[in-house]
């Protein structure tokens, strides 16, 4: 996770919905409303990178109310549930995984699992992506042994890949090619 | 005709300037690899023990001293082709045992280790971040381990 990591910025760029805890004066450029305030409840998708900031910065009150509960605590935003962890694709996942079209889905599916999987401590969900993984994987070492070498990258089933799974995908198919040149040198 | 034992790359050069002949090892016969194939059919959730280096060693002899065998050469190769084959798809059907902090390779030799390594260890490091708990302190700490798993 190399602070240069094209993939890694991609992925913090991602845009996820969040809900609107306060109004926001001036904010309403971000829902094509200029100079118009973002009012409480707004929901609005935010890349994630800003997101994760503002769903943990707390709001401190201006007037010290000394009635108020010390440990409630306010942030600016909170997220939602994001569409590609809904029900319905958490079934899909576990009905069959190898199915499933991830890029398009989300490019990023398990870059943005690692930093969901973190922010929330979803041990389930987390359960349910690796074991993803996991059959993908085993999928993916299985197309590599192919003959076509590269081109296997653009076949229908190296679209459908994640770019965590493009990678491992690549490296395989250099692997059983590296061997199968040796053995024929 | 004297006997010595010396190590594969002189016995090789001296081969090629004909000054020796190369005793095959005597798992590199049609017998033996017939049974290792055997063995490796019957018992599906295991490895046969072949020597650490045996796909490497085959390979060198059977390309620089073929006429040193007293065995068909080519019935050898094909032997050898059929059993790399079978261990790579047990092996192949071993990976869905994946996990993220270990996997046992009984057996297995170098060079098989060597091709399937690329995708064991990328599974294993994804895993990993997926567990959860898995922050940014810990992996300071864990940028050794893969040390452990460099076979």
């Amino acid at each position: 996770m190399g602070y240069y990591d094209l993939d890694e910025i991609l992925a913090d760029g991602q845009k996820i919905p969040c809900r609107f805890t306060i109004s926001v004066p001036g904010l309403g450029y971000l829902e094509n409303n200029p100079g118009k305030p973002v009012i409480q409840n707004t929901k609005l998708d935010l890349p994630l990178w800003l997101a994760e900031i503002l769903a943990i910065c707390e709001i401190q009150s201006a007037q010290n109310d000394p009635n108020e509960n010390p440990d409630q605590t306010t942030y600016f935003i909170e997220l939602i549930q994001p569409d590609f962890y809904s029900s319905k694709i958490i079934n899909a996942i576990k009905t069959n995984a190898l199915k499933i079209d991830l890029h398009q889905l989300l490019p990023y599916f398990y870059k943005l699992s690692v930093k969901w999987g973190s922010m929330f401590n979803d041990t389930e969900l987390m359960a349910i992506v690796q074991e993803m993984f996991k059959q993908r994987a085993c999928a993916i070492n299985d197309y590599s042994s192919d003959n076509n070498h590269l081109q296997l990258l653009n076949s229908e089933f190296g679209l459908q890949l994640d770019e965590t799974e493009r990678t491992l995908f690549r490296q395989c198919i250099e692997s059983h090619r590296d061997l199968k040149n040796w053995l024929s040198s | 005709m004297k006997r010595a034992e010396v190590p594969l790359w002189l016995g090789l050069i001296l081969k090629q300037q004909d000054r020796c002949n190369i005793v095959t090892p005597s798992w590199l016969s049609i017998n033996f690899l017939k049974k290792a194939y055997q063995e490796e059919v019957t018992y599906t959730t295991r490895f046969f023990r072949m020597p650490w280096n045996w796909l490497e060693i085959s390979k060198m002899i059977l390309d620089k001293a073929p006429d040193d065998m007293t065995e068909p050469p080519h019935q050898i190769r094909a032997l050898i082709q059929d059993l790399r084959e079978v261990r790579l798809i047990k092996a192949r059907r071993g990976l869905k045992e994946l996990n993220e902090s270990y996997m046992q390779l009984d057996n297995l030799s170098l060079m098989e280790i060597n091709e399937l390594r690329p995708m064991v260890v990328g599974v294993m490091d994804q895993l990993r971040k997926l567990q959860v708990g898995t922050n940014e302190d810990e992996e300071v700490s864990d940028e050794e381990a893969p040390l452990s798993y460099d076979i």
